[in-house]
């Protein structure tokens, strides 16, 4: 019977080992950040924003399959949300609360969150199709976004989706010897003008990693470099 | 007593064509009848006898028709349904007419029982499984096998592991999630509602290990219902505003209830995680075995599995759904909701008004069209209607009353939604309910408005599967706007757009006329007006609007769109 080790051969094994250690030590790639031309021609300025919750959903892997982690992908949305508002303040732009629902109006509050941020969901397959043509100001929510009254201040709505995995020990051996997707974070930023719902700034960035790791310096970097273009307040 | 028994025997030996259904109806309670026991699933069930009289012709009978200490007629219901094995069950009654089972014929009965009798005692020794004890339906056709094994509504035996329990965790978090997350509909009437159906579902006295039933209504316009292993029932907005009746609902129930009574959820992921399993264990071999010989078979057993593990995952999930459905349709016979509501409501749900059903390799539930059938052919000449047009349209009326806020609500998620034909299609159904009310007149006229260039039903050339293929590819492209840019560039948009914007005047106009004030008939009447390039009467009604609600929460939309039609 023939032992595992001399089931592979040795080009296949440095090409494996060489992949890893790329994927291991490779910079985290902030990809594509959109911006609409009212940013670029700095006729719109971005000062003050509220942050919507973020939707980041990770998932275990393993040899079993995905397994869910809802506890874990809610405190990372709340992780996110912090992060991206950090990532702002640097750029001094202000994250301001929502106004504070009062006991009657809270559930026509919850229902006018749920609602724009499902039109967001729906909006954003076809942002993600043609993430080019918010630099043509293609894309817009339209005027219901004035329907959550905002602080009369803030200038965009901020939406933050991701999803990532993070691997069990067995599905990190597996990925190493057949391949696949390693642990990773996806985040999307779309950034929403308030008054008129025009789709203002969309980025991607891929954190390689796990991302629920207590140390946010990847999540932090990947986000810092996503938002990169976007200008700051002087 | 006995010669009332005698006087049943009599009338139900009269009705030999046992496979219809015979509607009794309630006429009087005696409470100096002794309780009647008889053998129900696995326990005695006393139930108190009360005078029915049947449809057929006016002879009364005894019947247990109450739950014990529940009212006569629990669920506002006039009639009462019970499979005719049933009703010889409870009177303790064996007819030589009826045919107990798929394969029991009345003249053989005692030779059948005899059989049974000696095929148990010889089993142990044959090594075959003992025979349940359990009496099969009195229905055309024998029920499929399940694939746990068991007749029982519920999997008691089911033991709880590791990966059980961890799927349990991430439901419950997900159960609060959708409630902090405003995706739980906060009607308190609703919730209550769609509680008593579950709660006249759910098997008495059953408890379940890990299971606590809430039954509630989710924000979403996609007919759709699911449950959650923890016993959260869940139906959408989109569904209820198409459902008929009570009955249909109670199907609809009853269907995830069984999921929840018989652990698919957990069958589900456990046999998922089993065959995930296989499949990276085969694409591992695959991967280190060189390429020769065994390892190429190897190779292509390892490239072909991935598609044939998830058809044998999408065809388990299609047998237990196949399962639900038909252990739904005893559920509601159990608890007297006529289960030929269960077909009616699957072909309520096979209505395909977004044109969006289309039709895959394999799927996780089966098709539409097939589940009707089957459950037709369990149901055999049950699933023709034989309730009364009369009751018919006083269900329907009943449960019109109680929807008719949810059905609003789910047009306005609809059109939030871009799926401006079904909240077209609710609207209708609104207005052909009570086409006096202001507030249905005005749905209907947004309907009009927001349907735009776009007709307000699919025509069969669009309704193909080629057709609704093409159709999904451009909605993942297209916005709403730009389809509907595209349907204004042709004459046929065009002269679609000019009817509909008609229509919606017409109807906002109405609507005013039936109840003014009416702030939101004023907004849409801006709208339209704007839409059409008539910026004075647009400016007019927005100005109506903001007067006569200045609290409302559009307040300062309006209030910007005026400006700006000021500024032009």
């Amino acid at each position: 019977m023939r032992s595992g080790c001399r089931l592979i051969n040795c080009a296949q094994l440095q090409l494996i080992c060489i992949v890893w250690l790329f994927a291991a030590v490779a910079p985290n790639p902030a990809r594509a950040q959109n911006l609409h031309p009212k940013i670029t021609s700095k006729q719109v300025t971005i000062r003050n924003v509220v942050l919507l919750p973020a939707k980041v959903e990770i998932v275990r892997d393993s040899m079993k399959g995905p397994e869910g982690m809802a506890a874990e992908s809610d405190a990372l949305s709340a992780r996110v949300s912090q992060l991206i508002t950090e990532v702002l303040a640097a750029k001094h732009i202000t994250a301001l609360a929502m106004a504070p629902a009062s006991a009657e109006t809270d559930s026509q509050q919850k229902y006018t969150v749920a609602d724009i941020q499902s039109r967001y969901d729906e909006l954003l397959p076809k942002i993600a199709k043609k993430k080019k043509d918010v630099k043509q100001g293609r894309f817009s929510m339209g005027d219901e976004v004035l329907n959550l009254n905002l602080d009369k201040n803030a200038d965009a709505i901020v939406f933050v989706r991701g999803h990532g995995q993070k691997l069990t020990s067995g599905k990190k051996t597996y990925v190493l010897l057949v391949g696949g997707k390693p642990a990773y974070l996806q985040l999307t930023i779309g950034i929403v003008d308030a008054h008129t719902g025009e789709v203002l700034v969309y980025t991607d960035s891929l954190t390689a990693g796990d991302a629920t790791s207590p140390d946010p310096k990847r999540v932090r970097k990947g986000i810092e470099k996503s938002l990169k273009k976007l200008p700051g307040v002087s | 007593m006995k010669q009332l028994i005698a006087r049943s025997r009599m009338h139900l030996r009269r009705h030999k064509d046992f496979s219809k259904r015979i509607v009794f109806r309630s006429i009087g309670r005696e409470p100096w009848l002794p309780p009647l026991t008889y053998q129900n699933k696995r326990r005695p069930v006393k139930r108190r006898a009360v005078f029915l009289a049947c449809d057929h012709c006016d002879l009364s009978l005894a019947h247990c028709a109450c739950r014990t200490g529940k009212p006569l007629l629990p669920y506002e219901r006039h009639h009462l349904y019970y499979r005719p094995s049933e009703i010889f069950t409870s009177l303790n009654l064996v007819p030589s007419c009826i045919e107990m089972s798929g394969f029991m014929k009345a003249s053989n009965f005692r030779l059948v029982i005899i059989a049974a009798l000696v095929l148990c005692l010889t089993a142990p020794i044959c090594g075959l499984p003992a025979v349940a004890e359990k009496q099969e339906p009195a229905v055309a056709q024998s029920p499929p096998q399940n694939p746990s094994g068991s007749q029982s509504p519920a999997n008691e035996e089911f033991k709880f592991g590791k990966a059980d329990l961890q799927l349990l965790d991430q439901v419950n978090l997900l159960d609060q999630r959708f409630e902090r997350e405003g995706l739980v509909l906060e009607n308190t009437a609703t919730n209550a509602y769609l509680k008593r159906i579950g709660e006249i579902l759910v098997p008495r006295g059953l408890q379940l290990e890990h299971v606590v039933w809430k039954f509630r209504a989710l924000r979403d316009p996609v007919p759709n219902a699911f449950a959650l292993p923890n016993g959260s029932v869940y139906v959408t907005t989109g569904l209820l505003a198409l459902m008929d009746n009570e009955s249909e609902v109670a199907a609809v129930l009853a269907h995830e209830l069984t999921h929840v009574l018989r652990r698919h959820s957990y069958l589900e992921n456990r046999n998922s995680r089993k065959k995930l399993l296989t499949l990276n264990v085969i694409e591992l071999v695959g991967a280190l075995t060189p390429i020769s010989g065994v390892g190429a078979a190897v190779e292509i057993i390892a490239a072909i599995s991935p598609f044939l593990i998830q058809a044998m995952i999408f065809g388990y999930s299609r047998e237990l759904e196949k399962e639900a459905d038909l252990k739904g349709v005893e559920l509601m016979v159990n608890a007297e909701y006529p289960p030929e509501e269960m077909v009616q409501a699957l072909k309520l749900l096979s209505n395909d008004i977004e044109g969006e059903q289309i039709r895959l390799f394999y799927n996780d539930h089966p098709a539409l069209q097939d589940r009707i059938k089957y459950v037709t052919a369990y149901l055999g000449s049950n699933a023709i209607k034989v309730t009364a047009a009369m009751e018919l349209n006083r269900e329907k009326n009943a449960y019109f009353a109680r929807a008719e806020s949810i059905m609003r609500h789910d047009i306005q998620l609809a059109i939030n939604a871009a799926r401006f034909r079904s909240a077209f299609y609710v609207s209708q159904r609104l207005v052909e309910f009570r086409p006096n009310s202001s507030e249905n007149v005005f749905w209907l006229a947004e309907s009009y408005r927001t349907l735009g260039p776009r007709s307000p039903q699919l025509t069969d050339k669009e309704l193909t599967n080629s057709a609704k293929k093409d159709a999904a590819k451009k909605r993942e492209k297209r916005t709403p706007e730009e389809e509907e840019r595209d349907l204004l560039a042709g004459e046929a948009g065009q002269q679609t757009w000019k009817t509909n914007q008609q229509k919606a005047e017409e109807l906002y106009l109405r609507a005013l006329q039936l109840d003014t004030p009416f702030p939101a008939a004023h907004r849409g009447l801006g709208m339209l007006y704007e839409k059409l390039g008539r910026r004075n009467e647009a400016l007019s009604e927005y100005e109506k609007y903001l007067e006569v609600a200045p609290a409302a929460i559009d307040h300062e939309r309006i209030q910007r769109r005026l400006e700006a039609l000021r500024r032009s």
